[in-house]
């Protein structure tokens, strides 16, 4: 069965039409890709599919729930985790402490046995740490740990973003253009870690992208938007020579 | 060591440190005979203001959201606590036991108006809660001291009108005598009860802060769509954190209000909650330590400076902007830090050199 299936979906904003009949079907394990020229609505469907806005038509349905309409945070307990365009870290906080919010669903104890430090805190601090320190050893950041969130170098703030979200453990991860900023050589090692995040933890991974060196590296399958509408869809090698998408990005 | 002190709990332990030095030195100038009457009777506000502030910061520094009503907490805790302990002051005779329930009373209180103010307010995003507390001090206030209630053989008797509305019985008794407020009540607090339990408030922010609820307010903080992204539960980080806030506030108030034979609401006034956020922004937003330094300096300021009556204002005010400057200004704060770092570097030198090798 689809990991993530979405029929018709559709989202008006007044009288603009921002998605309209978008489906999508990814299967589990799957490294997916969402390209389309600027303002086609990308960002749009991730704002659609992690609740942050609520959609006019359509269901969206995770590991056979449905999940259309819920809120962000339904959403995300449900299994699907996001990083953003703009990174949006918790820059206070030093870079565990931003893993660790992350895994603060699956490490809950209560605000008393916080504030009177009953056996719970140390049992699940000390748990929540060593996770939190795996989660970062694949981005290369645990030596990190301590250092504030807004004093790491760009790149590495975006790989935090992706530790962050997968410790809220999803089943779907998804990544909303992660190589934007990077030079080549910072781009061939995200794609590395991507390829890594969906081994080692066994997520799947959608990802919006405009860096064709990335997306045609790793995505297994593409769907191309325009104008709010599907425009295409499948292997990742046939959409990409499909005279319709290059017109589409490059123009006739 | 060094690594210690440079981590959370290792701030909180000096922070404790800190206080228990100051502490030990007040007994002894007092015990020693050599404090004035002005600066022993200044020992109880002091923990009633450092209290406050320290639990106000929690709201503006680690919240990040800007209440003006923490004298309205105060008062619903002073008020409450004050009735209990009026009420209980023969059945229980230990101060030992009367007065830690009156302070427990008094913080629950005001818990109560934190967590349904909040529950509206806090779903909002924007100043709301500026507005909304701002509204709530003056109504509290404004209501206690249109208060009266007394009781008799017939039981309890309320009126928002006047004294004789209530038509006591003749050996009826006064509880809340309007604006007159609350009198008879059992002098309490000492400064011994009032250091324990701004210990005790230091030990519960702290613990809060470095927990992961504590983890969750900051993230909220930072950024609210990302915190959302991870499932944090925005509304209700918010309220724990400000009910905790007007517990603590509410604490505070049954302090203060134990320390005074009369207590009336006309105390709990506006300028009263400006108090508490200036010692909260002077002592450093976020920095709760800081802002227990900041109570404490700013009581004892203008009470010092009452021997050079004419220009006390004028002092007052130098140092609240030399505050300002030096709290605020980041190179001065950089130029500080600098100089500390060296400092310490200087102390765990030696013990250094030792982990090195």
């Amino acid at each position: 069965m689809a990991l993530l299936e979405v029929k018709k979906l559709g989202i008006s904003f007044g009288g603009l039409r921002a998605v309209d009949d978008f489906s999508m079907t990814i299967e589990k394990g799957q490294l997916y890709g969402l390209i389309g020229p600027n303002g086609a609505g990308k960002t749009t469907i991730f704002n659609l599919l992690t609740g942050v806005y609520k959609p006019t038509d359509g269901t969206i349905r995770l590991d056979g729930v449905n999940i259309t309409g819920k809120s962000t945070i339904e959403i995300n307990k449900a299994g699907i985790a996001r990083t953003f365009q703009n990174i949006r870290l918790f820059s206070n906080l030093s870079v565990l402490d931003n893993v660790k919010a992350g895994l603060s669903n699956h490490y809950a104890y209560s605000t008393a046995t916080g504030i009177f430090r009953l056996p719970g805190y140390f049992k699940k601090e000390k748990a929540m740490n060593e996770r939190a320190i795996e989660l970062l050893k694949p981005f290369d950041l645990q030596d990190d740990a301590e250092t504030l969130a807004s004093n790491l170098p760009y790149g590495k703030q975006r790989k935090l973003e992706i530790a962050r979200a997968l410790a809220t453990e999803p089943k779907l991860l998804l990544l909303d253009e992660p190589a934007a900023g990077m030079n080549p050589k910072e781009t061939a090692g995200l794609m590395d870690t991507i390829l890594t995040v969906r081994d080692e933890f066994g997520v799947t991974v959608l990802l919006i992208e405009h860096d064709m060196f990335l997306v045609s590296g790793i995505c297994e399958r593409l769907s191309v938007l325009n104008f709010g509408q599907l425009l295409c869809e499948g292997k990742t090698g046939d959409v990409l020579s499909d005279p319709e998408v290059i017109k589409a990005y490059l123009g006739e | 060591m060094k690594k210690f002190l440079k981590g959370a709990t290792g701030k909180s332990f000096i922070t404790y440190a800190m206080l228990i030095i100051a502490f030990t030195a007040v007994q002894i100038t007092v015990s020693g005979g050599h404090a004035s009457n002005m600066f022993q009777g200044l020992l109880v506000p002091f923990c009633v203001y450092s209290i406050a502030a320290a639990s106000l910061n929690l709201t503006v520094g680690i919240l990040g959201e800007l209440s003006l009503g923490q004298a309205g907490f105060m008062c619903i805790g002073a008020y409450s606590s004050a009735l209990f302990s009026v009420c209980t002051k023969e059945t229980i005779t230990s101060a030992w036991i009367r007065f830690p329930i009156a302070i427990l009373i008094g913080g629950f209180f005001a818990a109560l108006f934190g967590v349904l103010i909040g529950i509206p307010v806090l779903r909002l995003r924007g100043d709301y809660l500026a507005i909304v507390t701002l509204a709530f001090g003056e109504i509290i206030k404004n209501v206690f001291a249109a208060l009266y209630v007394g009781y008799d053989s017939r039981g309890l008797h309320f009126s928002l009108t006047s004294q004789g509305d209530l038509g006591l019985e003749p050996d009826g008794k006064m509880l809340i005598n309007g604006a007159l407020g609350i009198s008879g009540t059992p002098k309490d607090s000492t400064f011994i009860i009032g250091f324990i339990v701004l210990l005790i408030t230091m030990i519960i922010l702290y613990n809060f802060i470095n927990s992961r609820t504590g983890r969750a307010v900051m993230c909220i903080r930072d950024n609210r769509i990302a915190a959302e992204s991870i499932g944090l539960n925005i509304t209700k980080y918010k309220l724990i954190t400000f009910g905790l806030t007007a517990f603590l506030a509410g604490v505070a108030g049954a302090l203060f209000s134990h320390n005074l034979s009369i207590l009336q609401a006309s105390k709990f006034d506006y300028n009263l909650s400006i108090l508490i956020l200036v010692f909260v922004v002077l002592g450093g937003i976020g920095n709760i330590r800081g802002s227990v330094i900041a109570a404490v300096v700013l009581t004892y300021l203008p009470e010092v400076l009452r021997s050079i009556n004419n220009y006390r204002m004028l002092m007052y005010s130098v140092v609240l902007i030399v505050m300002m400057i030096f709290t605020s200004n980041d190179k001065i704060r950089g130029f500080f830090s600098a100089s500390l770092m060296k400092l310490k570097g200087l102390i765990f030198k030696n013990k250094a050199v030792k982990e090195g090798e």
